[in-house]
């Protein structure tokens, strides 16, 4: 084995068999299985019924509304025959029992086009009851104005086109997926600090203890350097992949025995029953809708792109870990003992801290130039890509890009970071300056 | 065997080693001799390749030092230390897998050692629960285990029990005769006189004296001997005259004492002695040997002396 494998063992073998990294690895994954379960059963029990106030000025609707026989419905409809702007909807106070806003206008005839206002996004089970109520009830009169049956207007007819808008012009929604991809940002901002800790822990170690002496005296310092951080890294990577596999059985698990009727369109068939006279495609096509009682359901079992976002977290991860854990064993190499290091690793700790947040504030704003451009800085890309890919705002290109310039970055700091720790093992009794770290790293 | 030549190293804003050579042979002791901050460990880590030199070469066997030759090389530094969680038996198979031995091989030497030392019982040991005197065993085993031509120990006693460094100084002595090659680099002069062949002195990064440590001693008698006798003083230092000159003298009771005589001119100790015995009856004569310590001190004031003209 080369000796560069032979320190990548011993860092690994180290780690991976304390009785802490077990407990960790094991615990934490049935802790995040037992509060997603958590979290999901809640989502089923707080169905909130919503009031709709539908704006009908030419009385389409005729003031009816078929709701079936369910029994607690998850929205109550009311009418309201003449124009409703959504901005006097909002402000005047005057409406502020009704949750949502729909507004249907004479043109609907043509254009098919039906607005939607909410002032707090539904669920996606209460927005496909709502659209399925309204548009039986246009079809209806559709056909009626067309002196056709209901089935044969379902036959030759469109489909409606929705269009979902808040009430409030500046609020944005954060959709489940979004906070879906914030947790895995955390995730990967905790793993990266972590580890990247690690890796400075072990270079002070070496350090102050002095067994670099007889290390160096055997393999030369980037080696040492190199095994350390890789071997860390591959005890991350271990420990993440134990988790995904810990946690994908317990989710798999919680969908078999406790959620089974909402991911299983054959369970479907009884939901939707009551609508009479409904096509079996059109059955099928509404079915995968309606599956949605719990977007956040939904979401873990078919809105996320789980394969996707766990290569990318892979890569991610290792992109992020590299680049700090490159930095931190070059503040552990210019320090002398572990207290020595925080001042000196306030200027490397700021971007990590900074892409954290700027990770809060792209959950409400995916799309503009901050998620852009902090997606492809090599310090805060690890921590702000995944969450763009789960919420579904940014192409392949982008992807692809951010990591060609991580791994060139990964190469530069890792040039640099090992000048300044072959000098820097070696220097005891004293804590290096910024000022010094930087002439060993021309040196 | 290992061969300096004319090393120069320096530091923003000072010279570590200036113009530095050394040859050892091998089956030879050669004491690298300073003070603290004389150069001696920057010398050491530039032979073990830790650091390069700004220029000169450094030569093993004949052969300008490759990365490869790390293996033929046990490096005991004066700052030492182990992985503390680490057992002791894995800790002392990394470090002998490090320097290139097989698992097989490092198995059968690491027992071969522990149980020359008796110490097979701390094998599953954390180093932490070692005391330092049983930590520095260790290191030494994992210094001399791979069994390299060359050793090079950076103050090798220091730290060490006087039960401890008598048996480090076997193992040195025992280590020599099976034909390694031994740079011992220390502070204490004193510490080494008595089983290093060669030395050299640096200080202030500059080659001081060097070469084998008898002819060194010879070079440096000062030709000055320690008599202890019965009878006067005053009759004593009346008989030297000009022949002679009266160093030192003490009175150990009230007809004894001893003198501390030097020859001048060609005289011998035999014309000392028959100068003296008609005065005094001898009881003891002894040359007195320069100490490491003493040379060391001579040296520097010649050279500074040789600097100045």
């Amino acid at each position: 084995m080369s000796k560069t494998g032979l320190i990548i063992q011993r860092e690994y073998g180290s780690r991976v068999r304390k009785k802490s990294f077990l407990i960790i690895t094991l615990l934490v994954p049935l802790i995040i299985a037992g509060l997603g379960f958590l979290a999901m059963w809640l989502s089923v029990q707080e169905t909130k019924q919503v009031k709709v106030l539908v704006a009908d000025p030419e009385n389409l609707c005729n003031g009816k509304i078929f709701v079936g026989d369910n029994a607690n419905p998850p929205a109550i409809f009311y009418f309201y025959e003449d124009y409703l702007e959504p901005s006097v909807f909002h402000e005047s106070g005057q409406y502020d029992d009704y949750d949502i806003l729909i507004g249907i206008r004479k043109e609907v005839i043509t254009n098919k086009s039906i607005k939607v206002f909410y002032r707090e996004r539904m669920s996606k089970q209460t927005e496909y009851y709502i659209r399925d109520r309204i548009e039986l009830r246009l079809e209806e009169y559709f056909a009626m104005d067309r002196g056709i049956t209901l089935t044969e207007y379902r036959r030759i007819r469109q489909e409606f086109n929705f269009i979902l808008e808040n009430v409030d012009p500046y609020k944005t929604d954060t959709e489940p997926a979004q906070i879906v991809g914030f947790a895995i940002s955390i995730l990967i901002f905790i793993f990266i600090l972590t580890y990247a800790g690690q890796v400075m822990r072990g270079v002070i170690e070496e350090k102050t203890s002095r067994v670099v002496e007889i290390v160096i005296s055997s393999v030369k310092p980037i080696q040492l350097m190199m095994g350390k951080i890789i071997g860390i890294g591959l005890v991350g990577l271990t420990q993440f992949a134990i988790w995904a596999v810990i946690i994908g059985l317990g989710l798999t698990f919680i969908r078999i025995f406790f959620f089974q009727d909402m991911v299983d369109p054959s369970n479907l068939a009884d939901a939707l029953a009551p609508i009479e006279g409904m096509s079996p495609d059109l059955l099928t096509d509404q079915a995968a809708a309606v599956t949605r009682e719990s977007d956040l359901i939904w979401i873990i079992y078919n809105g996320i792109p789980w394969p996707t976002l766990i290569t990318l977290f892979v890569l991610y991860f290792m992109g992020g870990y590299l680049l700090y854990g490159a930095l931190f064993a070059m503040i552990g190499a210019a320090v002398d003992s572990e207290t020595d290091s925080q001042q000196v690793m306030i200027p490397v700790m700021l971007p990590l801290m900074f892409s954290y947040f700027i990770g809060i504030l792209v959950i409400a704003n995916p799309n503009g130039p901050a998620a852009a451009w902090f997606s492809q800085i090599p310090f805060s890309s690890p921590i702000i890509m995944l969450q763009l890919v789960a919420a579904d705002t940014i192409e392949i290109w982008q992807v692809v890009l951010s990591l060609t310039i991580l791994a060139g970055t990964i190469i530069l700091i890792i040039w640099g970071a090992a000048k300044v720790y072959r000098t820097g093992i070696l220097m005891y009794g004293k804590k290096a300056s910024w000022k010094e770290i930087f002439k060993w790293m021309r040196h | 065997m290992l061969s300096v030549e004319n090393i120069v190293k320096q530091y923003a804003g000072h010279t570590a080693l200036n113009d530095i050579s050394l040859t050892t042979k091998k089956g030879e002791i050669f004491g690298l001799l300073g003070p603290n901050g004389a150069g001696k460990t920057s010398l050491i880590r530039i032979i073990n390749q830790i650091t390069g030199p700004d220029s000169g070469r450094v030569l093993l066997g004949g052969r300008e030092l490759k990365r490869e030759d790390i293996a033929r090389i046990g490096y005991l530094p004066e700052e030492r230390g182990l992985y503390k969680k680490m057992k002791v038996y894995e800790q002392v198979m990394y470090f002998a897998r490090l320097k290139g031995l097989t698992k097989k091989e490092a198995k059968e030497r690491i027992d071969m050692w522990f149980e020359k030392f008796e110490i097979t019982s701390w094998y599953n040991k954390k180093v932490e629960e070692l005391s330092k005197g049983m930590a520095q065993k260790i290191q030494f085993i994992i210094t001399v285990l791979h069994e390299p031509d060359l050793l090079i120990l950076d103050e090798p006693f220091s730290g060490f029990d006087p039960i401890n460094a008598q048996l480090i100084r076997n193992e040195i002595i025992e280590l020599k005769k099976k034909g390694a090659s031994i740079l011992l680099s220390t502070h204490n002069m004193s510490s080494v006189e008595e089983i290093c062949d060669s030395i050299a002195l640096i200080n202030q990064s500059k080659m001081v004296l060097k070469g084998n440590l008898n002819d060194i001693k010879n070079e440096f008698r000062s030709g000055v001997y320690s008599i202890q006798f019965k009878g006067m003083m005053f009759g004593f230092a009346n008989a030297l005259f000009a022949d002679f000159s009266l160093e030192h003298s003490e009175q150990i009771d009230e007809d004894r004492a001893i003198a501390h005589v030097k020859l001048l001119k060609d005289n011998t100790l035999n014309d000392l002695l028959k100068t003296i015995m008609p005065v005094v009856n001898i009881e003891a004569v002894n040359e007195i040997i320069p100490s490491m310590n003493d040379i060391f001190l001579e040296a520097v004031k010649q050279k500074e002396g040789g600097d100045h003209v």
